[in-house]
């Protein structure tokens, strides 16, 4: 079997991901673990353009990269001090390795049961965007989740200043 | 083009990465930070199954939309609320934080 250019990128990106995830499950440092959760965003990122939606990519790297991201930086920095991890004690270690290793052993399985198609059912959309817009804000389409999770922001974001005020 | 089976598989390992540092890890940045891998996780799903078993390519996208919305509420609020725990516990480790242990 060859590969073509396409999942040439694709296992490399994939495994990059994934070693980037588990250094970051398992890093010692709560810094170092930020980095690399960064480099795990960019790495799903990258699978978008792949997957051939650049607009979710471009969220990816807005929201994640440039949101998330900032937000774990400032949230050590005002935690000064618990820079740190102690480890949890060995036994209840190895059981969240063994839970997720039967996790992921599990799907692995029920996934390779199913005939999945190996090609996109449509080319790439080329420029819908509008479309997604229509999607999002018509009536027949997604209107009311749309204007609710702009509420469930407003109050979480609203909530969390509350929250985390100086008394 | 690559199957969706890898796709699958590749949301399916970082899903278990996910869940492995939520539950061994104590502090609760890093708790946070491995929802977010799960969130991503479930992320790469929707749009993959949209990409290759949807018509009109557009549903897996908004899904997706709304889970970052989700992910970015739930990050402010416990980043919030560690902080306050912060203020009065100083520690942010999860084990130490047992006020309502019986």
């Amino acid at each position: 079997m060859t590969l073509g250019f396409g999942q040439i990128a694709f296992l490399v990106i994939a495994a990059l991901t994934v070693a980037a995830a588990l250094a970051m499950v398992l890093a010692r440092h709560i810094f170092h673990a930020i980095l690399l959760m960064i480099a795990v965003f960019v790495g799903v990122a990258a699978l978008y353009v792949l997957l051939g939606v650049s607009f979710m990519a471009g969220m990816q790297l807005f929201i994640y990269v440039g949101g998330v991201s900032v937000l774990a930086v400032l949230a050590i920095m005002v935690t000064r001090g618990f820079m740190g991890d102690r480890p949890r004690p060995a036994r209840s270690t190895y059981g969240a390795a063994v839970v997720a290793a039967s996790v992921f052993g599990g799907l692995t399985w029920l996934i390779l049961q199913v005939p999945w198609p190996s090609e996109p059912l449509v080319p790439a959309p080329q420029n819908d965007l509008a479309v997604l817009g229509q999607v999002l804000v018509s009536r027949a389409g997604y209107a009311v989740p749309f204007e609710l999770a702009s509420l469930l922001l407003f109050v979480v974001l609203l909530g969390a200043l509350y929250i985390a005020r100086e008394r | 083009m690559v199957p969706l089976s890898w796709y699958l598989i590749l949301a399916a390992a970082l899903f278990s990465i996910g869940l492995y540092g939520l539950l061994a890890r104590r502090n609760l940045v890093m708790l946070l930070m491995s929802l977010e891998l799960l969130l991503n996780a479930v992320n790469i799903n929707l749009i993959a199954f949209s990409r290759y078993l949807e018509e009109g390519q557009v549903v897996g996208r908004v899904f997706a939309l709304f889970v970052y919305v989700i992910a970015a509420a739930e990050t402010a609020l416990g980043l919030a609320i560690m902080i306050a725990v912060w203020r009065t516990r100083q520690t942010v480790a999860v084990d130490e934080i047992d006020t309502l242990k019986g």
